[in-house]
């Protein structure tokens, strides 16, 4: 657009700053993109196979309209969650040779494992069957089975699709990242889910980031946008409103005021250099991300003071009780973050090592306190969203890399397990109340429905009216395994 | 004409296809076939003798019959839902759309433009032709560089824009060249300088400049993916530790413009080339940088993929799975490439004086499995080897018809047995005759102080007997592999090697092999031999892309049939042929570039609306283009203009717990895959995984950085001290203006200083409760701030 030298005097600077606004919707993040594979070659503006980026409206009617990502680090194990196994406690210290089983172990089916390590303390077959280390009851009307260590999140099993047939192929943590973005770490680097979203969604709210995280990210699992670039990175947040993110405040003391004043002076000088270098779209877009900024460094804090929240709510969330109050205020900051319409909001659970759930020893000791740690958290969350009508239109999905060996890792253990899991959706269109999928009597293959990581990838995107494959762009050929397919079952 | 006929009758149950458009075969049936067919019906291959990359061969072949898709195997195949014969065999069939494209095309009688030919031969491709310098267009431009752009001009109707102001020239040139801006003095001293060669003489001034070398040595080590070691804890997975003397001879040699033709052979083989001479040893750090504990595989492939995307504009990592689908390139020429890397591992080399490569020394290439055999993965799958095929070691035959000349290396034996060497022998001798001191000291005091004691507590002194004893049996140890060298055990051999995956666990006690394959000698020579179409093609590409903001070929990595032709070909070959007639040397290629007319031309466009109608993208260079500030530039100008940067140079990163302190050139910070400068990563630091070209993205993290991080207050606060010793007593304007011309390199127009003259009188009202002077000097405080955060402070305009 052009300027008008008129439009430099303070009167006109309010119908500027509208004309400005008018595209951010999308155009901030996907012209950026459009503007690098256009440079690099990759996309033409004209001619066959012309490509432009993605106009921020879905493909077609969306049925939710925001994710709540919630990841467990470290492997859940899912033999003491959410996929019953009472073979493991009938042949309990038996060897896996020695029960009716013993084709589990047969090669041709251990196949998909990608090592990455080679002889790795972790990620390795074990062989002696590790029995049940809590018991589990039938719950609501589904009458879906839930481990006794979940007793908030069972409650709410009527709103929750639960599959019990996931499969990865990185026996090793890098099975983070590839949960996130459907590859294996060996492949390189690849955008995660909500880079996707973010990338194809526009804004429902110009004065917050569309794409937030919260929690501790592994260091294979840092960045988002990776190809699709650093634009579509999630914006690390703190649940604090003094300090919510990196720069958000300023790190020497200046007084609000005098900072306003030179923001407003950046604005207007920029707003003149415009007049010197019209079609300059850089120059452009950086008015138009100074005025973000100065909008989240305002409004963040607002969305992380929970001072107007009422106790029952924050009890809802367990703020009232040490062990559930840290992933508790990240779940309350997401229901706040949800409601003033951000898109995706990325939350790992469980920081140190290779994520807390890692449970190679102590397991149950270790799931029963990570369990009590998120369980009502979530269940609260999942209820606060349900009477506030949130439900219908956020997905919250309950994920982690891999499950744990139906066999013991020394004595009290389990190992990394890749070849049957099970995570959870909820909301946002997912029907409630079922169980899909299924694993062995053993809980080691996915047998019934297998999904590989990237089907529930499809499914969300699929509820967000979005189809990943127009979202594809040139010179970054996706495999179909990649896009991976929808779990029409559970929609 | 028949069928078009309407049958009422029929109608009901099935519609006869309405009325369709003509086809248009060269815009939709040519991409769709040149897309999903022609990698194995062209003129790469033709699989079952079958090529359908004219509309004659399709017909001789009998595949499409015309009017009779139905019996048209073409058609019939592609259309297919049977997996076993549908085509094409790989990936998704094609979409009904395309189908029902082909089909019409066939209904419509398969028709073809007279013009209709097979695909060109993938051997005649612009960039695998030789290099010939072109004539230089006789325009009249004194610099050729202007005479290839004034012809584009020319045949486009473009007016190129007025000169940038001097002002801006010079910014420009300073950022480009050394990635500082100019001070107010250098900026005074070139506006006052009348003659005519002012400009080449700063030219000149900066190109010999130390800061060049780090300017120009890091954005190669972009390309060449540089990376301070990284892993999990303690456990080295990645790169090496020390890597930075590659950094430093990068540096170096930027520095003292050694041809990039001897860098590519140094970093490939300087183990070969100059085995005993550990300065050019540095540079097989290129090597070490790709090293990944745990997949041999993983690491080789990166090494092809980059020296093939970094150095030669091809994307060999294509041919990991299968054939290339574009380039004449077999997926046997991959592993034949990788064989050529295969003898390859790692290995430290003792630095004299500091005898714990923990400490220091040279991370270093050296083949220590001459003979270690090169997979065949079929399919890509490293599980799945092909036991029957033998790989040796070669290039793909169309760029090399004479194979590559492999010659065998007879190191000298200091090369092998480091020990040798008579600085190497005394730091152990001063290491080990140090530790045997202590050890004696300390058993003397013990002795000492128990002496007078029951004799019951002399056992007090067993553990230093013990360690003396043992201190004595490595002082014989090193004097043994001091007597015979080649004997020396792995603690005493003068260099450390790295452990060649995770199941490696023993010091490798093998003796180091005393003849190099050479294989990486010959790769070198055959990259930079001045017959090679490619290796400065691409260099100079690289080179353009980071005076002018956008290259000559848009794929920066990709020059073969996949990427897209050069903006202007005739320029890049002339280019290309200067740079290799001037001894490859860099510091020629830069000052053909920037001291050409193009290049100080003004960027903006006002007033060229019939441009930017014609080239709104500015292909052709009737403007220069604005670039964004490099994160390392951002965070050195602001610290130059504090006067704080410390320009020291080169030696270990700074480690990121004193990065926030640190007034060191950012390049000198430690920066991998898992340990980022903050400040820097808002700004799109480079990826150290792959980076042919910085991101330049635009987001409000940038804004927040500049404004609130401590680094950007803190400059702006010694800036504005500095501004305030010469301006304190003058009024808003000649401070503004004086501001203007620190931070942004050019006074200020007159509505920009109304601005801010507007702005520092609402300031002062804010801050009424402070006294002057400092009430003023705060309040000025926010406009160096504001202009910090201009546009046009990171913009190169």
């Amino acid at each position: 657009m052009t300027v008008n030298r008129s439009d430099r005097t303070p009167a006109c600077r309010g119908t500027h700053r509208r004309a400005f606004l008018a595209d951010l919707g999308m155009g901030f993040t996907g012209l950026a993109l459009a503007a690098m594979l256009h440079r690099d070659g990759f996309a033409s503006s004209t001619g066959p196979g012309s490509w432009s980026p993605p106009d921020g409206k879905p493909h077609f009617p969306p049925k939710a309209k925001s994710v709540i990502w919630l990841f467990m680090n470290g492997g859940v194990s899912h033999l003491e969650t959410f996929d019953p196994k009472p073979m493991l406690t009938k042949y309990g210290g038996k060897t896996i040779s020695e029960t009716p089983y013993k084709d589990v172990q047969n090669p041709e089916k251990l196949k998909i494992a990608r090592v990455t390590v080679l002889n790795d303390a972790n990620g390795q077959q074990r062989n002696k069957l590790f029995p049940l280390q809590v018991g589990f009851r039938k719950h609501g009307q589904s009458g879906i089975e839930v481990s006794d260590w979940l007793p908030h999140i069972a409650s709410c099993i009527d709103d929750i699709a639960v599959i019990r047939s996931m499969w990865t192929t990185d026996d090793n943590h890098g099975a983070q990242t590839q949960f996130h973005t459907g590859r294996h770490m060996l492949d390189g680097e690849f955008p995660t889910l909500g880079a996707w979203v973010h990338y194809g969604l526009g804004t429902l709210n110009e004065n917050l980031p569309q794409f937030i995280s919260m929690g501790n990210r592994e260091y294979w699992n840092l960045k988002d946008g990776h190809y699709l670039g650093p634009a579509h990175d999630a914006v690390p947040i703190r649940v604090d409103p003094a300090n919510p993110l990196d720069y958000g405040k300023p790190e020497l003391p200046v007084r609000p005021e005098e900072q306003r004043r030179g923001f407003e002076l950046t604005a207007r000088l920029n707003r003149i250099r415009a007049v010197d270098y019209p079609h300059d779209p850089a120059l452009e877009a950086r008015i138009r991300s100074y005025e973000l900024a100065f909008r989240m460094q305002k409004s963040l804090p607002e969305v992380l003071d929970f001072s107007r929240e009422s106790e029952e709510t924050k009890k809802l969330y367990g703020l009232d009780r040490p062990e559930t109050r840290p992933f508790g205020m990240q779940l309350l900051a997401a229901r706040r973050l949800v409601e003033r319409g951000v898109r995706f909001i990325q939350i790992q659970h469980g920081a140190g090592g290779a994520g807390v759930w890692d449970a190679h020893g102590g397991l149950k000791a270790n799931h029963e306190r990570n369990c009590l740690a998120v369980d009502k958290p979530i269940a609260g969350l999942l209820k606060d969203l349900k009477r506030t009508g949130l439900l219908k239109e956020t997905i919250v999905v309950f994920a982690t890399e891999f499950g744990r060996t139906p066999g013991s890792q020394g004595s009290d253990g389990r190992d990394h397990h890749i070849y049957g899991f099970s995570v959870w959706l909820a909301g946002g269109g997912i029907k409630g109340g079922i169980a899909h999928g299924a694993t062995d009597e053993i809980g080691f293959h996915a047998v019934e429905h297998r999904h590989y990581v990237t089907d529930v990838h499809a499914t969300i995107l699929h509820q967000l009216g979005l189809d990943s494959r127009k979202l594809e762009i040139p010179g970054r050929k996706r495999l179909d395994i990649d896009h991976g397919n929808v779990i029409k079952e559970i929609i | 004409m028949m069928r078009l006929i309407p049958v009422p009758i029929v109608l009901l149950a099935w519609a006869p296809p309405a009325p369709a458009e003509p086809v248009d075969y060269l815009k939709e049936v040519r991409p769709i076939l040149q897309e999903r067919c022609y990698a194995c019906h062209g003129a790469l291959a033709q699989k079952g003798k079958l090529r359908v990359d004219s509309g004659a061969d399709m017909l001789a072949a009998g595949v499409v019959k015309p009017g009779r898709p139905d019996e048209s195997e073409l058609i019939v195949r592609v259309a297919s839902s049977d997996e076993a014969t549908r085509m094409p065999p790989e990936g998704l069939p094609l979409k009904p759309e395309e189908v029902a494209k082909l089909r019409a095309w066939v209904e419509q009688g398969a028709k073809v433009p007279a013009t209709d030919a097979r695909e060109p031969d993938p051997r005649d491709h612009w960039a695998f032709r030789p290099v010939v310098r072109p004539a230089v267009p006789p325009v009249g431009a004194a610099n050729p560089v202007d005479a290839f752009v004034a012809v584009e001009w020319q045949k486009r109707g473009l007016e190129p824009v007025a000169p940038a102001e001097k002002s801006v020239l010079l910014r420009r040139v300073y950022l480009d060249l050394i990635g500082l801006p100019p001070t107010p003095e250098q900026t005074r001293a070139f506006l006052n300088d009348a003659s005519a060669d002012a400009y080449e003489k700063v030219v000149e001034q900066l190109l010999a400049s130390p800061q060049y070398g780090e300017r120009w040595g890091r954005h190669f080590l972009d390309i060449w993916r540089y990376s301070d070691w990284w892993g999990l804890g303690a456990e080295l997975r990645n790169s090496q530790r020390h890597i930075w003397h590659w950094r430093d001879w990068v540096v170096e040699n930027f520095n003292a413009d050694t041809g990039y033709d001897e860098m590519i052979r140094q970093m490939l083989a300087a183990d070969e080339l100059y085995p005993t001479d550990p300065r050019k040893l540095r540079a097989t750090g290129y090597l070490a940088r790709p090293y990944f504990l745990f997949n041999r595989t993983t690491w080789l492939d990166e090494v092809i993929e980059h020296t093939g995307k970094g150095f030669l504009g091809l994307t060999l990592n294509c041919g990991k799975c299968h054939d290339h689908k574009y380039d004449p390139f077999k997926q046997t020429d991959y592993y034949a490439f990788r064989a050529i890397f295969e003898p390859y591992q790692l290995r430290t080399d003792l630095v004299p004086g500091e005898p714990d490569v923990m400490k220091n020394g040279i991370p270093r290439a050296f083949d220590a499995n001459p003979d270690a055999p090169t997979p065949f993965h079929i399919r890509g799958d490293e599980r799945n080897p092909d036991k029957n095929r033998v790989v040796t070691p070669g290039l793909p035959a169309f760029l090399a018809p004479d194979g590559l000349k492999i010659v065998p290396v007879s190191l000298p034996v200091e090369a092998y047995q480091p020990l040798r060497n008579p600085a190497i022998a005394e730091t152990y001798r001063q290491a080990v005759g140090a530790r045997l001191a202590a050890a004696q000291d300390r058993l003397r005091g013990l002795e000492a102080a128990l002496a007078d004691r029951a004799s019951f507590l002399r056992w007090l002194a067993a553990p230093a007997r013990a360690a003396l004893v043992a201190a004595e049996q490595e002082k014989a140890a090193l004097e043994a592999a001091l007597a015979d060298p080649a004997k020396a055990p792995p603690q005493f051999r003068g260099t450390v090697k790295t452990k060649e995956s995770n199941l490696d666990t023993a010091p490798d006690a093998k003796p180091l092999p005393a003849v190099s394959t050479g294989r990486r000698t010959a790769l070198a020579k055959w990259m930079t031999d001045v017959k090679n179409p490619l290796t400065a093609r691409v260099a100079v590409n690289h080179v353009w892309m980071r005076h002018f903001g956008q290259p000559l070929v848009p794929t920066i990595f990709e020059f073969g049939r996949r990427g897209q032709p050069p903006s202007h070909p005739e320029l890049l070959d002339w280019l290309a042929a200067e740079f290799m007639d001037h001894g490859w040397s860099l510091k020629h290629l830069h000052r053909v570039l920037v001291t050409s007319r193009v290049y100080r031309l003004s960027s903006s466009a006002a007033g060229a609306e019939a441009n930017v109608k014609r080239d709104g993208e500015n292909r052709y260079l009737w403007r220069m283009n604005p670039v964004r500030m490099e994160a390392q530039v951002v965070r050195d100008s602001l610290l130059h203009l504090a006067g704080e940067l410390d320009l020291t140079r080169g030696g270990p990163p700074v480690p990121p717990a004193q990065q926030e302190a640190s007034r060191r050139r950012s390049l000198y910070f430690f920066n991998s895959h898992n340990e980022h400068n903050k400040f820097l990563e808002v700004f799109d630091n480079a990826n150290v995984l792959e980076c042919y070209r910085r991101t330049e993205s635009i987001i409000p993290q940038q804004a927040l950085a500049l404004w609130n991080s401590k680094l950007a207050m803190t400059a702006a606060t010694k800036i504005n001290d500095r501004l305030n010793a010469e301006w304190k007593d003058a009024g808003d304007a000649p401070f503004v203006t004086a501001a203007f011309e620190m931070i942004l390199g050019t006074p200020p127009r007159h509505d920009e200083l109304v601005a801010c003259l507007d702005a520092l009188a609402e300031l002062r009202g804010t801050l009424n409760d402070l006294k002057e002077p400092d009430r003023t000097k705060r309040a000025r405080l926010q406009v160096v701030q504001a202009l910090i955060n201009h546009n046009d402070f990171v913009t190169v305009r």
